[in-house]
């Protein structure tokens, strides 16, 4: 060491209480002696000084008051320890010297960790800082730590007097410690190490509430609206108004204005306290599914009990009300959460852990809290407590708003699940309601095709029927049997059911066969005899019948055959009729042509509908063949 | 043959009709009549040996007609002889108790035939109506949860059944009885039975129905 450092010095007197005894008149000279070589020995770019003491007097004078005994007083000077009830102005001096610096060209500086409330800096009578309004409303300072550069024009080569006014409050009308009136300790020295410190606390003590104070916001106002907007889920409500009235109390820890004296402030904020307590309460119920009505009546009545308490003490009694309602409203809280737990752990369910965890965090952070406000000790604990509640709930919000997404996502799902059930029953109603309709009006059709049928019956047929037989003509009575089929063609055969192709060559066999045996001729029948799924319209059935029934006439009437065959077979889709007869064959017309006598247009004609054909060969001598051919798929659709 | 009972509601088919009946049996006696209610009271004052019965009346049906000679003169012989060729028709007067049909529309010839065979005891079955027959003994041969004990069951024989089958498939009495080796006159007697059994069976359950209505109707 090349020189005498007065630093050490200074700092064993500054915790030597005999120094600090009054009435010694003793100045506290504090010699800085900056030297470059020094600081580059430390590395840290200088040594600081930790200022324990200072000369302090009680004055509202506008510069340090030099008439006034100045007893020196430890710093940290905590008014509601060293002056109870006193409201400052507090002024307090530090003398120092500081040879070799505007040498140095090193910048110095005055750091300040804690003032409460606010200060006004003095060098040698000269104001360097005013941390804002000194009157009521005066600017909360409380968190926020000072910086004060000490210019180097300004510092004199020999004892140079550093005054700090200081406001504040006396604890007893504040509701918390950390806003009671008070200095900490000083430390001076170089800017350059001075910053970081300054700002690290800074950090710690307005960013860090601030940026909590600005999430919380955020998600208590999302999630209240979605509580809000579903009241099935108002634990969420409750929670957002909790969030919401959290980041409000944070931020009187970075919001340094307002525009109400400090009485009305300090009110205020403690009547949002019950408040707090209702919001967190009925979350914690809600949320353990669980209505309490008294406690519906009991919370806001709280609300409005403990401002009444609160006014009706007075607000120089605040601090010992306000530590009193904080007990109550903890225990209020904790009781909540301890119901709340207690209910998952018996419901088994899987936030159980993590919600304990969350809440017994967020208890030991209230309880740390407390002690602090019960001892007056700010250590980092205390800050690290006063961020670990707000993010305690920043990530219950984030679990709160999981369980929301989780059961937003399950209702979405069961609501596609309705809505395709839904989508199933109405076109399962549809097609009911069709099969109905089809089915009422094919009975309604029924219906109207039997009473048809039976005027037609009655009326047409009877009259019909008596031409058949009263007529003396064949030709006419033939005629009105055609009629006759016809019309009950007409009334069946267009709804009449198919005939199953093995049905008709029964009934084909029967006619024609006893037609034939009755008349003499040996009748000779084959067809196929296995099961066939084929069908004939009812048309097509009733058209080959009569082409069978006028073929097997002729035969009877004309050709005077002994022997008749009939084959029907089944190939490439037709069906195949071929009547054979050993008669006298049809004679020639002049033209060529076989006699229309004997119904062979007649039997073309209804081939040709059929689609089919009629081929008959005849010649005098070999009798008569019927070739017939029908294709079966279009005599079965043909109507 | 002496009675016959002549029911026709149109003047000039029952002359005809008439002429026709005439003609198979010379010395028959024929009570006519028009309307369903004129003939039931003839069905209670003679005895018919054979009834020519049409279907559609101006006041009812002549299927009741049927049903009254079954229930006062079993041994009446009733034929339809009507204008409509479908089962929807021919079936409930078969269950009636009629014994066979006969289409008024058919040649003179062939309703002379039928006619003769009728007086010979062989009532006409066509395909279409055997197999109506053997549809409806199916069903009923199925198991039926109302009452079986209530209900005296009727079936048909094996031999009746086989009747039946072939009859549907077109062949005609004659040939049935060559092809099972029985006399003409046996296999007329089953074509009886079957009539008869399809009577007795439709007769027990309409009473089963009329039972079952009748509990209802309390």
């Amino acid at each position: 060491m090349p020189c005498p450092c007065p630093l050490s010095a200074a700092r064993r007197h500054g915790r030597l209480p005999g120094l600090a005894r009054p009435g010694l008149g003793w100045l506290l000279a504090l010699a800085l002696w900056l030297c470059a070589g020094l600081a580059q020995a430390n590395g840290l770019g200088g040594p600081t000084v930790r200022i324990h003491a200072a000369q302090a007097v009680v004055s509202d004078s506008a510069s340090f008051p030099t008439d006034k005994p100045a007893p020196l007083s430890d710093l940290p000077d905590d008014w509601s320890v060293s002056r109870p009830g006193s409201a400052g102005p507090v002024w307090y001096r530090i003398s120092f010297t500081a040879p070799g610096l505007r040498e140095s060209g090193e910048l110095l500086g005055v750091y300040i960790e804690h003032v409460c409330t606010n200060l006004e800096v003095y060098l040698n009578g000269q104001l360097l800082q005013r941390g804002g309004r000194m009157e009521e409303p005066i600017t909360q300072n409380c968190n926020h730590p000072q910086l004060v550069s000490l210019p180097a024009a300004l510092v004199a080569p020999g004892l140079n007097a550093l005054d700090i006014k200081v406001v504040g409050h006396p604890l007893d009308s504040v509701s918390s410690r950390h806003r009671a009136g008070g200095l900490s300790a000083l430390e001076i020295g170089p800017i350059s190490v001075l910053e970081p410190l300054h700002a690290q606390q800074t950090a710690l003590n307005v960013a860090v509430p601030q940026a909590v104070s600005a999430t919380l916001l955020l998600m208590g106002s999302f999630m209240f609206v979605l509580g809000w907007m579903n009241r099935r889920e108002s634990h969420l409500a409750y929670f957002g108004a909790l969030s919401v009235g959290w980041a409000i109390v944070e931020s009187r820890l970075w919001l340094r204005n307002l525009p109400f004296d400090n009485a009305v402030a300090e009110f205020l904020l403690c009547a949002m306290l019950p408040m707090l307590t209702l919001a967190c309460v009925q979350f914690l119920l809600r949320y353990a599914q669980h209505r309490s009505r008294m406690l519906d009546i009991a919370l806001p009545l709280q609300c409005v009990v403990m401002p009444a308490t609160l006014v009706l003490a007075g607000p120089e009694r605040l601090y010992p009300v306000a530590s009193f309602w904080y007990a109550l409203l903890a225990l209020q809280t904790l009781a909540a959460a301890v119901y709340y737990l207690r209910t998952q752990y018996r419901g088994r369910t899987r936030s159980f852990w993590p919600m304990a965890l969350l809440l017994c965090i967020a208890t030991v952070a209230l309880f740390i809290e407390y002690a602090s406000q019960k001892l007056g000790v700010r250590t980092l604990w205390t800050h690290m407590a006063q961020i670990a509640t707000p993010v305690m709930m920043v990530l219950v919000g984030l679990r709160l708003l999981q369980q929301h997404g989780k059961a937003l996502q399950v209702a979405e799902e069961s609501n596609a699940q309705l809505e395709q059930r839904i989508r199933e029953a109405t076109a399962e109603i549809e097609r009911n309601f069709t099969q109905l309709a089809e089915l009422r009006v094919e009975k309604v059709t029924e219906r109207e095709r039997k009473r048809i049928a039976a005027d037609l019956h009655d009326d047409l047929g009877a009259k019909l029927l008596t031409i058949v037989h009263t007529s003396e003509s064949e030709r006419i009575s033939t005629l009105a049997r055609e009629a006759l089929e016809e019309m009950r063609l007409s009334v069946r055969g267009l709804t009449g059911k198919p005939v199953q192709l093995l049905d008709a060559l029964g009934d084909w066999r029967a006619e024609v066969v006893s037609r034939l045996g009755q008349a003499g001729i040996e009748a000779d029948w084959s067809a196929p005899a296995d099961e066939l799924p084929q069908t004939l319209s009812a048309r097509a059935f009733v058209q080959t019948t009569r082409i069978l029934r006028e073929a097997v006439s002729n035969v009877i009437k004309h050709s005077g055959a002994t022997h008749c065959s009939l084959s029907c077979e089944l190939a490439d889709g037709d069906l195949q009729i071929i009547v054979r007869d050993n008669g006298n064959g049809i004679p020639m017309e002049l033209d060529g042509r076989l006699d229309r006598g004997h119904g062979m247009a007649s039997m073309k004609h209804r081939a040709k509908q059929l689609q089919g054909q009629c081929l008959v060969e005849s010649g005098p001598g070999y009798g008569t063949v019927i070739r017939l051919t029908l294709p079966l798929t279009r005599a079965t659709e043909a109507a | 043959m002496t009675n016959i009972l002549l029911l026709e509601d149109l003047p000039e088919i029952r002359a005809w009709l008439s002429s026709l009946v005439m003609q198979v049996f010379p010395d028959a006696q024929i009570a006519e009549a028009a309307r369903v209610h004129d003939a039931l009271g003839l069905v209670s004052a003679i005895k018919f040996d054979l009834a020519l019965v049409d279907l559609g009346l101006p006041d009812g049906s002549g299927v009741d007609v049927v049903a009254a000679l079954r229930e006062h003169q079993p041994e009446t012989q009733s034929v339809v002889v009507t204008i409509h060729d479908d089962d929807e028709h021919l079936f409930p007067a078969l269950q009636a108790g009629a014994f066979g049909y006969i289409l008024k529309e058919q040649a003179r010839e062939l309703i002379i035939e039928q006619l003769q065979r009728i007086s010979q005891g062989e009532p006409p079955l066509s395909p279409s109506i055997a197999r109506r027959v053997m549809a409806y003994f199916a069903a009923k041969s199925k198991p039926q949860p109302a009452s079986p004990s209530a209900m005296p069951h009727v079936s048909l024989t094996e031999r009746e059944t086989e009747v039946l089958l072939r009859v549907a498939k077109g062949y005609t009495l004659p040939e049935i009885g060559q092809q099972l080796s029985l006399s003409r006159h046996t296999i007329a007697d089953y074509v009886k039975q079957i009539y008869r059994k399809l009577n007795v069976s439709s007769r027990a359950e309409a009473a089963l129905e009329a039972q079952r209505m009748g509990l209802f109707g309390r």
